[in-house]
Protein backbone atom coordinates (compact mmCIF):
# COMPACT_ATOMS: atom_id res chain seq x y z
CA UNK A 1 0.00 0.00 0.00
CA UNK A 2 0.76 3.76 -0.81
CA UNK A 3 2.77 5.07 2.63
CA UNK A 4 0.99 7.87 4.23
CA UNK A 5 1.87 11.79 3.28
CA UNK A 6 2.29 14.69 4.78
CA UNK A 7 -1.38 15.54 4.63
CA UNK A 8 -2.39 12.52 6.41
CA UNK A 9 -0.07 12.18 9.10
CA UNK A 10 -1.32 15.65 9.92
CA UNK A 11 -4.85 14.32 9.83
CA UNK A 12 -4.04 11.35 11.59
CA UNK A 13 -2.27 14.30 14.11
CA UNK A 14 -5.24 15.98 14.24
CA UNK A 15 -7.57 12.76 15.12
CA UNK A 16 -8.94 13.44 11.45
CA UNK A 17 -7.41 10.56 10.05
CA UNK A 18 -9.35 7.43 7.69
CA UNK A 19 -9.89 3.85 9.28
CA UNK A 20 -7.78 2.70 6.22
CA UNK A 21 -4.37 5.58 7.38
CA UNK A 22 -4.84 4.34 10.91
CA UNK A 23 -4.75 0.62 10.48
CA UNK A 24 -1.88 1.71 7.70
CA UNK A 25 0.21 3.19 10.52
CA UNK A 26 -0.33 0.40 12.28
CA UNK A 27 0.93 -2.30 9.98
CA UNK A 28 3.99 0.42 8.17
CA UNK A 29 7.48 0.30 10.08
CA UNK A 30 8.22 3.26 7.76
CA UNK A 31 5.01 5.42 8.13
CA UNK A 32 4.99 4.59 12.11
CA UNK A 33 8.71 6.13 11.91
CA UNK A 34 7.76 8.75 9.86
CA UNK A 35 4.64 10.05 11.79
CA UNK A 36 6.92 9.65 15.17
CA UNK A 37 9.02 12.14 13.59
CA UNK A 38 6.49 13.97 12.20
CA UNK A 39 4.68 14.61 15.71
CA UNK A 40 7.85 15.17 17.43
CA UNK A 41 7.99 18.34 15.42
CA UNK A 42 4.82 19.38 15.67
CA UNK A 43 4.58 18.84 19.43
CA UNK A 44 7.15 21.08 19.84
CA UNK A 45 5.22 23.84 18.28
CA UNK A 46 4.03 25.06 21.96
CA UNK A 47 1.82 27.79 22.81
CA UNK A 48 3.45 31.06 23.53
CA UNK A 49 3.66 31.67 26.76
CA UNK A 50 0.67 33.91 27.93
CA UNK A 51 1.61 36.88 30.14
CA UNK A 52 -0.31 36.59 33.72
CA UNK A 53 -3.15 39.32 34.15
CA UNK A 54 -4.42 39.63 37.67
CA UNK A 55 -7.71 39.43 39.01
CA UNK A 56 -8.88 42.60 38.60
CA UNK A 57 -7.69 42.44 34.97
CA UNK A 58 -11.53 42.16 34.52
CA UNK A 59 -12.12 45.60 36.04
CA UNK A 60 -9.09 47.26 34.25
CA UNK A 61 -10.88 46.19 30.73
CA UNK A 62 -14.11 47.15 32.18
CA UNK A 63 -13.08 50.73 33.40
CA UNK A 64 -11.30 51.57 30.39
CA UNK A 65 -14.13 50.25 28.55
CA UNK A 66 -17.37 52.01 30.44
CA UNK A 67 -17.50 55.79 29.56
CA UNK A 68 -17.01 54.66 26.05
CA UNK A 69 -20.48 52.47 26.19
CA UNK A 70 -23.92 54.52 25.94
CA UNK A 71 -26.62 52.76 27.29
CA UNK A 72 -29.22 51.00 25.29
CA UNK A 73 -32.62 53.31 25.48
CA UNK A 74 -35.44 50.97 27.82
CA UNK A 75 -37.35 49.31 24.77
CA UNK A 76 -41.13 50.34 24.56
CA UNK A 77 -43.02 47.15 24.64
CA UNK A 78 -44.42 46.39 21.32
CA UNK A 79 -46.07 43.26 19.73
CA UNK A 80 -43.65 40.51 20.91
CA UNK A 81 -43.18 42.51 24.46
CA UNK A 82 -46.96 41.70 25.01
CA UNK A 83 -47.90 38.94 26.77
CA UNK A 84 -50.33 36.19 25.26
CA UNK A 85 -53.38 36.98 27.11
CA UNK A 86 -52.88 40.60 26.35
CA UNK A 87 -52.08 39.43 22.49
CA UNK A 88 -55.21 37.63 23.03
CA UNK A 89 -57.64 40.36 25.01
CA UNK A 90 -56.34 42.95 21.65
CA UNK A 91 -57.09 40.36 18.87
CA UNK A 92 -60.53 39.71 20.77
CA UNK A 93 -61.51 43.74 21.03
CA UNK A 94 -60.69 44.10 17.43
CA UNK A 95 -62.43 41.04 16.29
CA UNK A 96 -65.95 42.43 18.80
CA UNK A 97 -65.40 45.82 16.99
CA UNK A 98 -65.52 44.72 13.40
CA UNK A 99 -68.38 42.37 13.87
CA UNK A 100 -70.31 45.30 15.60
CA UNK A 101 -69.13 47.60 12.69
CA UNK A 102 -70.58 44.71 10.11
CA UNK A 103 -73.94 44.60 12.16
CA UNK A 104 -74.08 48.11 12.37
CA UNK A 105 -73.42 48.81 9.04
CA UNK A 106 -76.16 46.00 7.80
CA UNK A 107 -78.52 47.50 10.36
CA UNK A 108 -77.39 51.43 8.82
CA UNK A 109 -78.16 50.04 5.33
CA UNK A 110 -81.51 48.35 6.12
CA UNK A 111 -83.09 51.37 7.28
CA UNK A 112 -81.84 53.69 4.66
CA UNK A 113 -83.27 51.57 2.10
CA UNK A 114 -86.39 51.66 4.26
CA UNK A 115 -86.27 55.45 3.75
CA UNK A 116 -85.78 55.16 0.12
CA UNK A 117 -88.81 52.70 -0.45
CA UNK A 118 -90.83 55.65 1.50
CA UNK A 119 -89.36 58.67 -0.98
CA UNK A 120 -90.09 55.13 -3.46
CA UNK A 121 -93.93 55.42 -2.60
CA UNK A 122 -94.60 58.90 -2.23
CA UNK A 123 -93.24 59.80 -5.38
CA UNK A 124 -95.51 58.08 -7.41
CA UNK A 125 -98.57 59.52 -6.15
CA UNK A 126 -97.32 63.33 -6.07
CA UNK A 127 -97.03 62.44 -9.89
CA UNK A 128 -100.51 60.89 -9.41
CA UNK A 129 -101.61 64.49 -8.04
CA UNK A 130 -100.07 66.41 -10.52
CA UNK A 131 -101.14 64.88 -13.22
CA UNK A 132 -104.43 65.22 -12.12
CA UNK A 133 -104.17 68.86 -11.41
CA UNK A 134 -102.79 69.18 -14.60
CA UNK A 135 -105.91 68.21 -15.96
CA UNK A 136 -108.16 70.30 -14.09
CA UNK A 137 -105.73 73.43 -15.43
CA UNK A 138 -106.16 71.93 -18.57
CA UNK A 139 -110.07 71.82 -18.59
CA UNK A 140 -110.16 75.48 -16.91
CA UNK A 141 -108.36 76.94 -19.46
CA UNK A 142 -110.12 75.46 -21.99
CA UNK A 143 -113.43 76.84 -19.77
CA UNK A 144 -111.90 80.29 -20.00
CA UNK A 145 -111.13 80.18 -23.31
CA UNK A 146 -114.40 79.74 -24.67
CA UNK A 147 -116.19 81.95 -22.17
CA UNK A 148 -113.50 84.45 -23.89
CA UNK A 149 -114.96 83.53 -27.08
CA UNK A 150 -118.34 82.90 -26.68
CA UNK A 151 -121.53 83.84 -27.83
CA UNK A 152 -123.62 85.46 -25.73
CA UNK A 153 -126.71 84.74 -27.40
CA UNK A 154 -126.02 80.62 -27.55
CA UNK A 155 -128.46 79.83 -24.70
CA UNK A 156 -126.82 75.98 -25.83
CA UNK A 157 -123.58 76.74 -25.68
CA UNK A 158 -124.05 78.66 -22.87
CA UNK A 159 -125.64 75.60 -20.92
CA UNK A 160 -122.84 73.92 -21.46
CA UNK A 161 -120.39 76.12 -20.28
CA UNK A 162 -122.32 76.65 -16.92
CA UNK A 163 -122.55 72.54 -16.63
CA UNK A 164 -118.65 72.37 -17.21
CA UNK A 165 -118.18 75.41 -14.51
CA UNK A 166 -120.17 73.36 -12.14
CA UNK A 167 -117.87 70.09 -12.34
CA UNK A 168 -115.04 71.82 -12.56
CA UNK A 169 -115.89 74.06 -9.24
CA UNK A 170 -116.76 71.00 -7.33
CA UNK A 171 -112.72 69.70 -8.45
CA UNK A 172 -110.99 73.15 -7.80
CA UNK A 173 -112.67 73.26 -4.41
CA UNK A 174 -110.97 70.03 -3.28
CA UNK A 175 -108.06 71.49 -5.30
CA UNK A 176 -107.47 74.74 -3.00
CA UNK A 177 -108.60 73.16 0.27
CA UNK A 178 -105.78 70.84 -0.22
CA UNK A 179 -103.36 73.65 -1.29
CA UNK A 180 -104.14 75.25 2.01
CA UNK A 181 -103.11 72.25 3.85
CA UNK A 182 -100.02 71.57 1.92
CA UNK A 183 -98.71 75.40 2.26
CA UNK A 184 -98.89 76.16 -1.05
CA UNK A 185 -100.11 79.75 -1.17
CA UNK A 186 -99.54 80.58 -4.92
CA UNK A 187 -101.44 77.71 -5.96
CA UNK A 188 -103.73 78.49 -3.46
CA UNK A 189 -104.36 81.86 -4.43
CA UNK A 190 -105.08 81.24 -7.97
CA UNK A 191 -107.42 78.30 -7.48
CA UNK A 192 -108.97 80.49 -5.13
CA UNK A 193 -109.77 83.21 -7.30
CA UNK A 194 -110.24 80.66 -9.99
CA UNK A 195 -113.05 79.47 -7.94
CA UNK A 196 -115.36 82.61 -7.85
CA UNK A 197 -115.32 83.22 -11.88
CA UNK A 198 -116.07 79.49 -11.87
CA UNK A 199 -119.09 79.79 -9.09
CA UNK A 200 -120.19 82.96 -11.04
CA UNK A 201 -120.44 81.02 -14.27
CA UNK A 202 -122.00 77.67 -12.87
CA UNK A 203 -124.35 79.54 -10.44
CA UNK A 204 -126.13 82.54 -12.42
CA UNK A 205 -129.00 80.95 -13.56
CA UNK A 206 -129.75 82.86 -16.62
CA UNK A 207 -126.34 83.58 -17.89
CA UNK A 208 -126.57 86.68 -20.03
CA UNK A 209 -124.43 88.42 -22.56
CA UNK A 210 -123.51 90.92 -20.04
CA UNK A 211 -123.11 88.43 -17.65
CA UNK A 212 -120.69 87.07 -19.92
CA UNK A 213 -118.75 90.05 -20.61
CA UNK A 214 -118.30 91.17 -16.82
CA UNK A 215 -116.60 87.90 -16.50
CA UNK A 216 -114.47 88.35 -19.09
CA UNK A 217 -113.31 91.91 -17.78
CA UNK A 218 -113.10 89.93 -14.55
CA UNK A 219 -110.76 87.32 -16.14
CA UNK A 220 -108.50 89.59 -17.99
CA UNK A 221 -108.02 92.16 -15.46
CA UNK A 222 -107.18 89.73 -12.44
CA UNK A 223 -104.86 87.48 -14.85
CA UNK A 224 -106.19 84.33 -13.76
CA UNK A 225 -106.52 82.74 -17.68
CA UNK A 226 -102.27 83.93 -17.21
CA UNK A 227 -102.12 82.63 -13.90
CA UNK A 228 -103.62 78.94 -14.94
CA UNK A 229 -101.02 78.84 -17.69
CA UNK A 230 -97.89 79.99 -15.67
CA UNK A 231 -99.51 77.06 -12.93
CA UNK A 232 -99.71 74.70 -16.40
CA UNK A 233 -96.44 75.34 -17.21
CA UNK A 234 -95.21 74.78 -13.54
CA UNK A 235 -96.72 71.74 -12.63
CA UNK A 236 -94.78 69.07 -14.68
CA UNK A 237 -91.34 70.99 -13.91
CA UNK A 238 -91.94 70.61 -10.12
CA UNK A 239 -91.84 66.70 -10.50
CA UNK A 240 -88.33 66.50 -10.78
CA UNK A 241 -87.12 69.65 -8.72
CA UNK A 242 -86.68 70.69 -5.28
CA UNK A 243 -90.46 72.17 -5.38
CA UNK A 244 -91.43 68.39 -5.92
CA UNK A 245 -92.77 67.99 -2.14
CA UNK A 246 -94.82 70.61 -2.67
CA UNK A 247 -98.32 70.47 -4.44
CA UNK A 248 -102.05 68.84 -3.36
CA UNK A 249 -102.93 65.49 -2.48
CA UNK A 250 -106.28 64.41 -2.75
CA UNK B 1 -23.71 31.17 33.94
CA UNK B 2 -24.86 30.80 30.53
CA UNK B 3 -28.16 31.43 31.87
CA UNK B 4 -26.53 34.12 33.84
CA UNK B 5 -24.77 36.01 31.01
CA UNK B 6 -27.80 35.64 29.64
CA UNK B 7 -30.61 37.86 32.45
CA UNK B 8 -27.11 39.87 32.23
CA UNK B 9 -27.77 40.64 28.62
CA UNK B 10 -31.01 41.53 28.95
CA UNK B 11 -30.63 44.07 31.66
CA UNK B 12 -28.44 45.48 29.65
CA UNK B 13 -30.69 45.78 26.94
CA UNK B 14 -32.85 47.11 29.25
CA UNK B 15 -30.81 49.82 30.02
CA UNK B 16 -28.49 48.61 32.61
CA UNK B 17 -25.22 50.03 31.34
CA UNK B 18 -23.55 48.95 34.19
CA UNK B 19 -24.77 45.33 34.26
CA UNK B 20 -22.23 44.79 31.00
CA UNK B 21 -19.20 45.08 33.34
CA UNK B 22 -20.78 41.00 34.78
CA UNK B 23 -19.87 39.84 31.30
CA UNK B 24 -16.83 42.20 30.83
CA UNK B 25 -14.97 40.87 34.27
CA UNK B 26 -15.98 37.37 32.73
CA UNK B 27 -14.34 37.18 30.07
CA UNK B 28 -11.51 39.91 29.50
CA UNK B 29 -9.30 36.41 30.34
CA UNK B 30 -10.24 34.31 28.03
CA UNK B 31 -10.62 37.09 25.31
CA UNK B 32 -7.15 38.41 26.33
CA UNK B 33 -5.43 34.53 26.10
CA UNK B 34 -7.20 34.11 22.39
CA UNK B 35 -6.27 37.52 21.22
CA UNK B 36 -2.39 37.37 22.77
CA UNK B 37 -1.96 34.23 20.21
CA UNK B 38 -3.32 35.38 17.17
CA UNK B 39 -1.87 39.13 17.96
CA UNK B 40 1.43 37.38 19.41
CA UNK B 41 2.04 40.91 21.60
CA UNK B 42 0.83 42.19 24.99
CA UNK B 43 0.16 45.85 23.14
CA UNK B 44 -2.04 44.34 20.26
CA UNK B 45 -3.54 41.73 22.38
CA UNK B 46 -4.87 44.87 24.94
CA UNK B 47 -6.03 46.66 21.85
CA UNK B 48 -7.79 43.66 20.50
CA UNK B 49 -9.87 42.95 24.59
CA UNK B 50 -11.18 46.54 23.91
CA UNK B 51 -12.52 46.39 20.95
CA UNK B 52 -13.73 42.96 21.38
CA UNK B 53 -15.66 44.16 24.21
CA UNK B 54 -16.92 47.09 22.24
CA UNK B 55 -18.21 45.76 19.34
CA UNK B 56 -20.20 43.24 21.31
CA UNK B 57 -21.96 45.79 23.55
CA UNK B 58 -22.45 47.18 20.32
CA UNK B 59 -23.60 44.13 18.33
CA UNK B 60 -25.55 43.21 21.77
CA UNK B 61 -29.01 43.17 19.80
CA UNK B 62 -27.94 40.94 18.18
CA UNK B 63 -26.62 37.55 19.95
CA UNK B 64 -28.69 35.28 19.61
CA UNK B 65 -30.25 33.54 22.74
CA UNK B 66 -28.99 30.17 22.09
CA UNK B 67 -25.49 30.45 22.13
CA UNK B 68 -23.16 31.13 25.13
CA UNK B 69 -22.16 35.14 25.54
CA UNK B 70 -18.34 33.18 25.81
CA UNK B 71 -18.25 31.68 22.68
CA UNK B 72 -20.22 34.70 20.70
CA UNK B 73 -17.47 37.02 22.32
CA UNK B 74 -14.64 34.82 22.23
CA UNK B 75 -15.41 35.06 17.79
CA UNK B 76 -15.90 37.97 17.76
CA UNK B 77 -12.19 38.76 19.55
CA UNK B 78 -10.72 35.94 16.72
CA UNK B 79 -12.40 38.34 14.13
CA UNK B 80 -10.75 41.51 15.99
CA UNK B 81 -7.46 39.77 16.03
CA UNK B 82 -7.54 38.42 12.35
CA UNK B 83 -8.01 42.11 11.31
CA UNK B 84 -6.09 43.29 13.56
CA UNK B 85 -3.02 40.99 12.11
CA UNK B 86 -3.98 41.03 8.54
CA UNK B 87 -3.31 44.97 8.77
CA UNK B 88 -0.91 45.94 5.84
CA UNK B 89 1.47 47.80 8.24
CA UNK B 90 1.70 44.71 10.66
CA UNK B 91 2.43 42.66 8.26
CA UNK B 92 5.15 44.66 7.00
CA UNK B 93 6.61 45.18 9.93
CA UNK B 94 6.56 41.31 10.84
CA UNK B 95 8.23 40.78 7.23
CA UNK B 96 10.76 43.33 7.77
CA UNK B 97 12.23 42.30 10.75
CA UNK B 98 12.17 38.50 9.89
CA UNK B 99 15.27 37.93 7.25
CA UNK B 100 17.67 39.17 10.24
CA UNK B 101 15.74 37.12 12.86
CA UNK B 102 15.71 34.13 10.78
CA UNK B 103 20.26 34.55 10.53
CA UNK B 104 20.89 35.23 13.35
CA UNK B 105 19.00 31.89 14.89
CA UNK B 106 21.06 29.75 12.42
CA UNK B 107 24.37 30.99 13.93
CA UNK B 108 23.22 30.83 17.46
CA UNK B 109 21.74 27.83 17.72
CA UNK B 110 24.98 26.52 15.90
CA UNK B 111 27.21 27.20 18.48
CA UNK B 112 24.94 25.95 21.66
CA UNK B 113 26.83 23.04 23.33
CA UNK B 114 27.06 23.83 26.99
CA UNK B 115 24.06 23.31 29.92
CA UNK B 116 24.12 26.77 31.20
CA UNK B 117 23.59 28.16 27.21
CA UNK B 118 20.64 25.32 26.45
CA UNK B 119 18.09 27.91 28.32
CA UNK B 120 19.57 30.27 26.15
CA UNK B 121 18.54 28.35 23.46
CA UNK B 122 15.16 27.52 24.32
CA UNK B 123 14.75 31.47 24.38
CA UNK B 124 16.00 31.45 21.10
CA UNK B 125 13.86 28.40 19.75
CA UNK B 126 10.75 30.30 20.87
CA UNK B 127 12.09 32.98 19.33
CA UNK B 128 12.56 31.14 16.21
CA UNK B 129 8.91 30.00 16.55
CA UNK B 130 7.61 33.57 16.46
CA UNK B 131 9.51 34.12 13.75
CA UNK B 132 7.64 31.53 12.04
CA UNK B 133 4.74 32.06 12.98
CA UNK B 134 4.43 35.70 12.07
CA UNK B 135 5.54 34.08 8.40
CA UNK B 136 1.82 32.75 8.00
CA UNK B 137 -0.71 34.78 6.55
CA UNK B 138 -3.11 35.84 8.82
CA UNK B 139 -5.92 33.59 7.94
CA UNK B 140 -3.26 30.40 8.44
CA UNK B 141 -2.26 32.00 11.38
CA UNK B 142 -5.52 32.44 12.83
CA UNK B 143 -6.76 28.62 11.90
CA UNK B 144 -3.21 27.14 13.33
CA UNK B 145 -3.45 29.19 16.48
CA UNK B 146 -7.41 27.92 16.85
CA UNK B 147 -7.14 24.38 16.13
CA UNK B 148 -3.45 23.71 17.48
CA UNK B 149 -3.42 26.30 20.68
CA UNK B 150 -7.35 26.38 21.04
CA UNK B 151 -8.24 22.85 20.52
CA UNK B 152 -11.26 24.08 18.37
CA UNK B 153 -12.88 21.68 15.72
CA UNK B 154 -12.04 22.48 11.90
CA UNK B 155 -16.08 23.31 11.73
CA UNK B 156 -15.78 26.30 14.70
CA UNK B 157 -12.52 27.37 12.95
CA UNK B 158 -14.50 27.45 9.39
CA UNK B 159 -16.90 29.12 11.41
CA UNK B 160 -15.09 31.96 12.74
CA UNK B 161 -13.31 32.34 9.54
CA UNK B 162 -16.19 32.40 7.57
CA UNK B 163 -14.89 29.98 4.87
CA UNK B 164 -15.69 26.11 4.07
CA UNK B 165 -14.33 23.42 6.56
CA UNK B 166 -12.67 22.12 3.76
CA UNK B 167 -10.37 25.80 3.14
CA UNK B 168 -10.44 25.95 6.76
CA UNK B 169 -8.21 22.28 7.06
CA UNK B 170 -6.46 23.41 4.70
CA UNK B 171 -5.31 27.04 6.44
CA UNK B 172 -4.16 24.87 9.31
CA UNK B 173 -2.19 22.32 7.03
CA UNK B 174 -0.23 24.93 5.08
CA UNK B 175 0.41 26.84 8.66
CA UNK B 176 1.98 23.23 9.99
CA UNK B 177 3.71 23.00 6.82
CA UNK B 178 5.28 25.95 6.88
CA UNK B 179 6.36 25.95 10.11
CA UNK B 180 7.92 22.83 10.04
CA UNK B 181 10.30 23.73 6.95
CA UNK B 182 10.97 27.34 9.14
CA UNK B 183 11.74 25.04 12.63
CA UNK B 184 13.54 22.46 10.64
CA UNK B 185 17.22 23.31 11.26
CA UNK B 186 16.89 23.68 14.53
CA UNK B 187 15.14 20.27 14.98
CA UNK B 188 18.22 18.17 15.18
CA UNK B 189 20.22 20.45 17.25
CA UNK B 190 17.86 21.85 20.09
Amino acid sequence: MKHLSEDEQMEMYYDEGSEAAKAHLKACRQCAAEYAKFKRSVDAIKAEEIPQRGPDYGDFVWQALRPQLIPYEKKTAGWQGLSWWKTATAAAACLALMTAAFIGGRFWEHRTSTGSDLAANVQPQQRVVVVVLTDHLDRTERLLVQLNHADSGDKVENAQLQTEARELLASNRLYRVSANKEGDPALAGALDRLERVLAEVANDPHLTAADLERVRKDMNTSGILFEVRVLLARKPNQESGPMSAKGVSI
Amino acid sequence: MQGNDHSVVRAVLAGDKEAYGTLVRAHSAAVFRVAFRIAGNEADAEEIVQETFLRAYQRLEKFEQRSTFGTWVYRIAVNCALNRVGQPGIEAEYTHGEESDLEMKTVQVATQDADPERVLLGREVSAAQETAMRRLTATEKCAFVLRHLEDRSMSEIAEVLGVAPNAAKQAVFRAVQKLRRELAPLRGNA
